[in-house]
């Protein structure tokens, strides 16, 4: 079937295209504009704006420590709707149906969980295969296991071992990328540390987080892995950790980088009371590294929930729990931290929070490698997203709402000399085309013949909040699935992952490990084709080499 | 077997509040379970949940500590088996979590085990082992251990037990790991929230956590299922606008009992592993029963043959080893027979094309 949408103000900054025209669908893809045929559907556009199906490079919305996050507060949804927050289609906006409705309502049609663990990474599928209409991916969690420690604790690898290692985790739990959480202070955690630097030896081990981040930076760079480490560095949450973090991006030396949620990074300890502002810092070091790209992690005021393999920030973490309860789980590699979180707007540290994101946003040179996230839930719940493009799009909103924060915050903030305003057309690159780009998902985030027919459209208004809360339409494959901000058709997305080659003598060696320390078979936690009763689930992205 | 589905499935179409119960299980199986409870205002109820619903009630208040079954097995320096649960649930347990070959472990000191008001049993060789036990009831004994760890006062008229639980309250405060391992089907609230406080006041200044039994039957790959469906663990009722859990409200016995059920779905279809139905289950509740294993039924009830999880087809399980959900692959080359999923997924398709004719 082809389907016109006609007449909208198309804004395709992958193919630098922000004028009014149509835009075509036949088959699931985005296809030119054919020649004497008519179309079969013809959508009527005119007056509003039409852009990729949106990408979330950032968001815990599976496995484990989603899970537990839940477990520990089922209520969440209730208490962020009674705050005013805005929430899913249904209270159990915690589960995974709600999670793909409340998304694609919002015009998003792919989604990456980007901390999915070995050993639970069946889980981790089952769980996205039952999030309807977007689709999925998940990166999976290395560099505070002992089977990479171990390797590195023998000096530089000579063998490929663990690139093998790498290649064959990848493959097993059928990931897109890897994501290396806290390099080292996990495991340092173990032998009772509180505190991990850069150049820190985990203990028993020797190799320090520097040199793990590396190695896996070289794993994947010679793998040909279209996505590169997505790395959470150390001293998350700490003031002066800008220090870490303009460290890691000099230590990455010629590979490309992820570093996420980077506002948890910008923290200075200047000022009476310690902590402020190190955005300014922290951009000035991430616009100078080209090969770096982030996702923010904004945060917005309210109740939430932060969960992490970082359990060692969370360890410290739990002393601020709102309500007080929390989660430390001891386990292979990360384990995981759930603390519930609530960011106050009379808070000096949480204002502040809040508006060192959206200076980090507004003072990105290159919206190509500043990408748009909260690390939902642990900044804010994915559900805030429109009310942040609102702030970042209209400098009066954001005066409204850093007028009313505590006196000593505004004084140490640079936000109220900020000016500029994120147009339509970087919102589009930081939450479109972007993510597809640094993620290697070349098929989408732009409306060129050939990209898959993920579409959304909306209406444009003065009021950016209630414009990206509802699309007026959104086509996932081709397929019509939100008319009026409301879903009118389930559908079912797909999961990308890669599959790089690897010598299969470490098939051996992995399972010998696991059968010698965890009483394991590694074949129970592989992940297949099965793992959903889809056929068409999985989809492969190549890698380059 | 077209006929059978469909009378299951008017049968439930009929139903004003179905449960859904035993639920021994696949992931697979639960997610069909829950999608027609969803469906049609039902209950989910497992088999074993009273422990996993204690503990997911503890969770909900408080949180918890746990560590996986491999970082018990490598790294605890001190484990301490609370109650004959534990080794009820596996004969070799302490064998697993003692092996002779582990990863590195955090501090100097030699492995220990603490029992604590547990039946005499087999304890690992070459491991030093202290036994709390005596008349004294279980939850009093983890009590004076929890009091005897936070150096808090305690008076006991057994002076020789008072004694050794200050030794091993010292033990506790000098180990590197400690690890409390419990089965929630045995412990009541309290004793739980007295081992968390206990792992509380330790991980101030060293590591400590909790290895909780999973449950039987699946159960806790049923409950995961159940969490990232709802947020809300088995004994879930969707009648209302919004899920609700309550442990003792929607337990299936209770539920049939009381009269509030009027159909049942019981489902035992698990390798290894059986449940007796509720003792009302199959007189005066129309019930469709789906099982792997010769059933007595009622006159009226449906009674529908389906493989084994794990035997007849691969299945998707919690697995201890890895404190997570694994695949565990068919013992048979091929079997006809249909799974739980199957079952369940066609009596939702008839149901809706009832509905929509």
């Amino acid at each position: 079937m082809l389907i016109q949408l006609k007449g909208g103000r198309v804004i395709d900054p992958a193919n630098n295209r922000d004028s009014v025209g149509d835009v075509y669908l036949k088959n699931g893809r985005v296809v030119a504009a054919p020649e004497g045929r008519e179309p079969d559907e013809v959508h009527d556009v005119s007056g509003k704006i039409v852009m990729a199906g949106a990408i979330d490079v950032h968001s815990h919305i599976a496995g484990t420590n989603v899970t537990l996050g839940r477990q520990l507060m089922p209520e969440l949804p209730l208490i962020a709707a009674s705050e005013g927050q805005p929430y899913g289609p249904s209270p159990a906006v915690w589960g995974s149906y709600a999670t793909g409705i409340r998304y694609a309502e919002m015009g998003y049609t792919t989604v990456i969980e980007p901390a999915m663990i070995p050993t639970h990474a069946i889980q981790a599928h089952k769980e996205m295969a039952a999030i309807p209409i977007i689709d999925c991916a998940g990166l999976v969690v290395l560099g505070n296991d002992d089977y990479t420690l171990n390797l590195l604790r023998k000096g530089d690898v000579k063998s490929d071992e663990l690139k093998d290692y790498v290649a064959w985790t990848l493959a097993h739990s059928k990931a897109l990328g890897l994501k290396v959480i806290n390099a080292g202070g996990s495991e340092a955690f173990k032998f009772n540390a509180r505190t991990f630097d850069l150049d820190e030896q985990v203990p028993e081990y020797g190799v320090t987080s520097r040199g793990i981040v590396e190695a896996m930076q070289q794993a994947i760079a010679d793998l040909g892995v279209p996505h590169p480490p997505h790395v959470h560095t150390n001293n998350l949450g700490i003031a002066g950790n800008v220090d870490t973090a303009v460290a890691t991006l000099k230590a990455t030396g010629g590979h490309p980088i992820h570093l996420a949620h980077i506002q948890f990074y910008g923290y200075g300890k200047e000022g009476d009371k310690g902590f402020s502002s190190g955005a300014p810092a922290l951009m000035e070091a991430i616009n100078k590294h080209k090969k770096a790209t982030v996702d923010v992690g904004q945060v917005m005021f309210g109740q939430t929930i932060t969960i992490s393999g970082d359990v060692l920030r969370q360890f410290d973490g739990r002393r601020a729990a709102n309500p007080k309860k929390w989660v430390i789980n001891q386990a292979e590699g990360n384990g995981t931290g759930v603390v519930p979180y609530n960011y106050k707007k009379k808070s000096f540290v949480n204002a502040l929070q809040w508006a060192i994101g959206l200076e980090i946003f507004l003072l990105a040179e290159d919206p190509w490698r500043v990408l748009f996230s909260t690390d939902h839930p642990n900044g804010a719940l994915f559900t805030r997203y429109p009310e942040i493009f609102h702030l970042l799009m209209d400098k009066n909103e954001r005066s409204r709402w850093f007028d009313a924060l505590p006196e000593a915050s505004r004084q140490v903030s640079g936000l109220a000399g900020i000016s500029r305003e994120i147009t339509l057309s970087e919102l589009a690159i930081m939450t479109r085309a972007a993510p597809a780009k640094v993620l290697g998902l070349t098929d989408r985030g732009h409306l060129a013949p050939g990209a898959v027919a993920d579409v959304a459209v909306y209406t444009e208004q003065k009021n950016k909040t209630k414009m990206f809360s509802a699309a007026d339409l959104v086509f996932k494959s081709g397929k019509l699935v939100v008319r009026k901000g409301t879903v009118v058709d389930l559908s079912w997305g797909q999961c990308y992952h890669v599959d790089p080659g690897f010598d299969r003598q470490i098939e051996k060696r992995v399972r010998s490990y696991y059968e010698t320390y965890y009483g394991a078979d590694p074949s129970w936690f592989g992940v297949t084709e099965t793992v959903s009763d889809r056929p068409d689930r999985f989809a492969t992205i190549r890698c380059a080499s | 077997m077209d006929s059978t589905l469909q009378r299951a499935a008017d049968l439930l179409a009929q139903a004003r509040f179905p449960v859904f119960g035993g639920l021994f299980t696949d992931v697979d199986g639960a997610t069909a379970a829950l999608a027609l409870a969803q469906k049609l205002g039902g209950v989910v109820d497992h088999a074993a949940s009273e422990g996993t619903s204690r503990a997911a009630r503890v969770m909900r208040e408080t949180g918890s500590t746990p560590a996986s079954f491999g970082e018990v097995r490598n790294r605890a320096d001190t484990v301490v088996l609370i109650g004959d649960g534990p080794r009820e649930r596996d004969a070799d347990l302490l064998e697993k979590l003692f092996p002779a070959k582990n990863l590195p472990r955090p501090g100097d000191n030699k492995r220990e085990l603490i029992v604590v008001g547990t039946k005499k049993g087999k304890t690992p060789a070459g491991i030093r082992t202290t036994e709390i036990g005596g008349k004294n009831p279980l939850p009093e004994l983890v009590a004076l251990l929890g009091a005897a760890t936070r150096e808090m006062p305690f008076e006991t008229r057994d002076a020789a037990l008072g004694k050794k639980v200050l030794s091993a309250g010292q033990r506790l405060r000098d180990s590197a790991f400690v690890v409390f391992v419990y089965d929630p089907a045995e412990l009541e609230e309290p004793v739980m929230h007295t081992v968390l406080e206990t792992v509380r006041y330790l991980v101030k200044t060293t590591r400590a956590s909790t290895l909780a039994m999973s449950a039987p039957g699946n159960g806790d790959g049923v409950n995961l299922c159940s969490i990232w469906t709802c947020a809300l663990p088995v004994r879930t009722s969707f009648a209302g606008e919004i899920p609700e859990n309550n442990m003792w409200a929607f337990e299936t016995e209770r539920l049939l009992k009381s009269g509030e059920a009027d159909a049942l779905v019981w489902i035992d279809a698990l390798d290894g592993a059986e449940v007796a139905p509720p003792t009302r289950a199959f007189r005066g509740v129309p019930s469709i029963v789906l099982s792997s294993k010769p059933v007595k039924a009622g006159r009226d009830d449906v009674v529908i043959e389906v493989g084994a999880a794990a035997a007849d087809h691969d299945a998707a399980l919690y697995l201890p080893p890895i404190a997570g959900i694994g695949v565990v692959k068919a013992k048979s080359a091929k079997s006809d027979k249909p799974t739980v999923a199957d079952v369940l997924n066609k009596i939702g398709t008839l149901i809706d094309e009832k509905g929509a004719a």
